[in-house]
């Protein structure tokens, strides 16, 4: 054995694994190695020397801990510290920066001659095919009533504009001519992802708001029936038992309030509220009703009070429009609990009640008015009592061969009860000429950075499954697949 | 074998014609122009002395059954729609040995595209080459679909936020547009930035060759893939170390537009690394004539 290879065996016999322990021997161990030079090869000397040591420690140090092999060492799992991450953002804020709506973009050129809504317009079948943007004030009211939806790209353009088609004139003219005749229009939009059906509520609500009316919207089913909101039993309802939701009730009558201000403000009251904590003397305006809504434990009886005014017949009240999109939403029994643990049904909960005795016609609306709502189908459940009423109303009006009920599927009558007389509109691709001045509004607004000609037209009006509006944008607005 | 002398086989190229040739430019156009006139109007009005029997085989009035009236049909030159005007001139053209249809308009709605085809018509390569790279880097676990949706409003957020302020000390790649053209071309915006922050060179150490174990730097050229690359994974590395915002699947990809933004406002740290590596590359331009590396 040669005089390397033995130091390197001693060190390795050592223990001497780390090189902390290794330059602390070679500090400690200079003494035994003059012996170790004078007499023949021994390592006796050196653990003398290393027993000899005063203190436990020192030698742990040395050695390090006499199992170390075996000890067991959880730091290894632990993540690395990334070091300081600032302060965490408040409870709400993260989704407030989710869900915000941007209705601007400043990088967009602005349209020269794109020409705002007026209240005729939408009824004027020549103003099809265009694209005109809402005013302003209108805008803040929409906004205000949650009819924006973070799903739409407002975002791109400078201004929000909208284009005018075919079913949105017909729409509009239907909500004046059920007014005109002092009925409800009660319609349900539907038809395939990304064609157009809350967009076209949104211009239903325009319609409304530029022609006064007044407008309530519940801007998604869901929010009322995935028990994300607070609920309580109605006093004196049975069989079945009814819910009120009156934080949900509350923030509706805020938004409200806010986007119909104008109105309410020359509407006067016609009934004494008795039931209401607050005196709310007759002939008071209905502002001030809409206002005393501050706590959510009267929001429900301020909003029955609210609607028995605004159905009050005979006194000019004007026109209202009730809107709702996620309709399978509210098509089904909800997430909601009874007391015995019972599943509620959606119907149960009252304020959807309201909606959907509005929409079988159940609620008669003496002023005049529209109750329309868009079904969802990206984010929507399957409710088969649903589907089968709309296919039934559809084929009903276009005198075709009504679908029958299948024999294996379980159908809920309420749904049924309340889908017997609506109207039903199906949304489709635009055609051709809507698409185009569609395309041509987006090219003058420097997003679309092609020569609108009819070649490109037809182009991206067949990528996007022969007009459908959601895909037309994805194939020509959008660089990437969203 | 040698093939057997025979006779037959040059009976092969002799050719039996029972009638004889046509000169096929010369004819064709008249002789359906007579047709034509004849199918609008029974009157014969073209020349039929040269080939009288052949429009005589022709001519509807002399099929039994068919009535003949001569002087109720308005002329031939006016009879004629435009539709046979059209046919008879491209005929015409014919005659002459041109082509009458022109490929790029006749018988296309639109017309036929340009070739060579560009790429993007190709399903493949659609996208633009530096937005699939970069999309692919954004990858995680394969899932290149969230990818794109990433990348998606990435470009979004590059389209909506204001026009950037760009920082003279750290210039932008030499051709870039103005800063304010660069949010309504999202594409763009994304290629200058990784552009402008993208190394020219990488340091590649060649192991134990400076003596004494230690190694021997050399700056090695990179292609332009392979910058953008590095570029993006500085980007990426700059972005895993930013807070998020807020919550949400949007949040990743508005952190690495937030680190765009501040990469062509000259804000972002990713350009001290460049500097940096290629300061080292510069110093280890001595290098490049080693002799040790001329040995190897």
């Amino acid at each position: 054995m040669s005089a390397p290879n033995c130091l390197r065996g001693l060190g390795l016999g050592l223990g001497l694994t780390r090189p902390v322990a290794l330059r602390n021997v070679a500090v400690t161990a200079a003494p035994c190695a003059a012996a170790a030079a004078a007499a023949s090869f021994s390592t006796s000397a050196y653990l003398q020397a290393i027993i000899a040591r005063p203190k436990k420690k020192a030698v742990e140090v040395a050695f390090g801990h006499h199992r170390a092999g075996k000890k067991m060492k959880l730091s290894k799992f632990k993540k690395a510290n990334k070091g300081d991450r600032g302060k965490a953002p408040a409870p709400g804020e993260r989704k407030a920066y989710r869900k915000r709506i941007l209705l601007s973009n400043n990088n967009a050129i602005p349209v020269a001659g794109l020409q705002d809504f007026a209240p005729e317009t939408m009824l004027d079948p020549s103003s099809a095919a265009k694209v005109l943007s809402i005013p302003d004030a209108v805008v803040d009211q929409l906004r205000t009533i949650e009819a924006f939806k973070t799903t739409q790209s407002w975002s791109i353009f400078r201004k929000p504009s909208m284009l005018v088609r075919a079913e949105t004139v017909e729409l509009a003219t239907r909500m004046q001519g059920a007014a005109a005749n002092k009925q409800a229009l009660r319609l349900v939009a539907t038809g395939d992802k990304l064609t157009g059906k809350s967009m076209l509520l949104l211009q239903a609500m325009t319609h409304g708001l530029l022609n006064d009316w007044i407008v309530l919207n519940i801007p998604e089913g869901q929010e009322l029936t995935t028990a994300s909101t607070e609920y309580a039993a109605i006093p004196g309802t049975a069989n079945p038992v009814q819910y009120m939701q009156q934080n949900y009730a509350l923030r509706l009558i805020q938004n409200f309030r806010k986007a119909n201000e104008k109105v309410l403000v020359r509407l006067m009251t016609v009934f004494a509220h008795p039931e209401l904590p607050q005196n709310i003397p007759v002939n008071s305006p209905l502002l001030q009703l809409a206002n005393s809504a501050k706590e959510p434990e009267n929001a429900w009886p301020i909003f029955q009070a609210l609607w028995k005014e605004l159905m009050a017949p005979g006194r000019g009240r004007p026109p209202v429009l009730f809107t709702l999109d996620g309709l399978p939403h509210i098509m089904k029994v909800s997430d909601y609990r009874s007391a015995t643990f019972e599943p509620v049904h959606a119907h149960d909960l009252a304020l959807v009640r309201l909606f959907s005795d509005c929409l079988s016609g159940a609620v008669a609306f003496p002023n005049g008015g529209a109750v329309i709502a868009a079904t969802t189908r990206s984010n929507g459940p399957r409710t088969p009592s649903m589907e089968l009423a709309l296919a039934q109303r559809e084929a009903e009006q276009s005198k075709s061969v009504v679908p029958a009920p299948e024999a294996f599927v379980k159908y809920d009558e309420r749904v049924a009860a309340a889908l017997r007389t609506v109207q039903v509109m199906r949304l489709k691709g635009v055609s051709k000429l809507e698409a185009r001045s569609l395309m041509e509004y987006w090219a003058a607004s420097g997003v679309f950075r092609t020569t609108v000609d009819e070649a490109v037209v037809t182009e991206k009006w067949t990528l996007g499954g022969s007009g459908i509006l959601g895909e037309i944008e994805r194939a020509a607005l959008m660089t990437m697949r969203l | 074998m040698p093939p057997r002398l025979n006779i037959w086989p040059a009976c092969r190229a002799l050719t039996v014609r029972s009638r004889p040739l046509l000169n096929q430019s010369s004819c064709i156009a008249a002789q359906t122009q007579a047709r034509r006139t004849f199918a609008d109007n029974t009157t014969n009005t073209t020349s039929s002395s040269r080939q009288p029997q052949r429009d005589a085989q022709f001519n509807p009035a002399l099929v039994p059954g068919s009535k003949a009236p001569a002087q109720a049909q308005p002329t031939s030159s006016s009879s004629t729609s435009s539709e046979n005007e059209q046919a008879i001139g491209q005929l015409q053209m014919l005659a002459y040995g041109l082509n009458p249809f022109d490929a790029a308009v006749e018988g296309h709605k639109y017309g036929l595209p340009e070739l060579p085809i560009p790429s993007e018509m190709h399903m493949k390569h659609r996208y633009d080459p530096v937005v699939v790279q970069i999309t692919k880097l954004l990858m995680w676990d394969g899932k290149l679909s969230k990818a794109q949706r990433d990348m998606a409003l990435i470009l979004n957020y590059l389209r909506t936020s204001p026009p950037p302020k760009v920082d003279p000390s750290r210039p932008l790649v030499p051709g870039a547009p103005p800063a304010h053209h660069l949010p309504l071309d999202p594409v763009q915006y994304l290629t200058v930035a990784i552009d402008s922050v993208a190394p020219l060179v990488r340091v590649r150490g060649y192991k134990g060759l400076a003596g004494g174990g230690a190694s021997l730097d050399m700056p090695i050229p990179l292609a332009a893939r392979q910058r953008r690359r590095q570029a993006f994974q500085w980007i990426l590395d700059a972005v895993n170390k930013k807070k998020s915002k807020g919550s949400g699947r949007s949040m990743f990809p508005h952190r690495v537009a937030e680190e765009i933004v501040a990469v062509v406002e000259g804000r972002s740290g990713v350009w001290d690394r460049r500097q940096m590596v290629h300061k080292i590359a510069t110093s280890a331009r001595a290098n490049l004539n080693h002799s040790r590396l001329k040995k190897r």
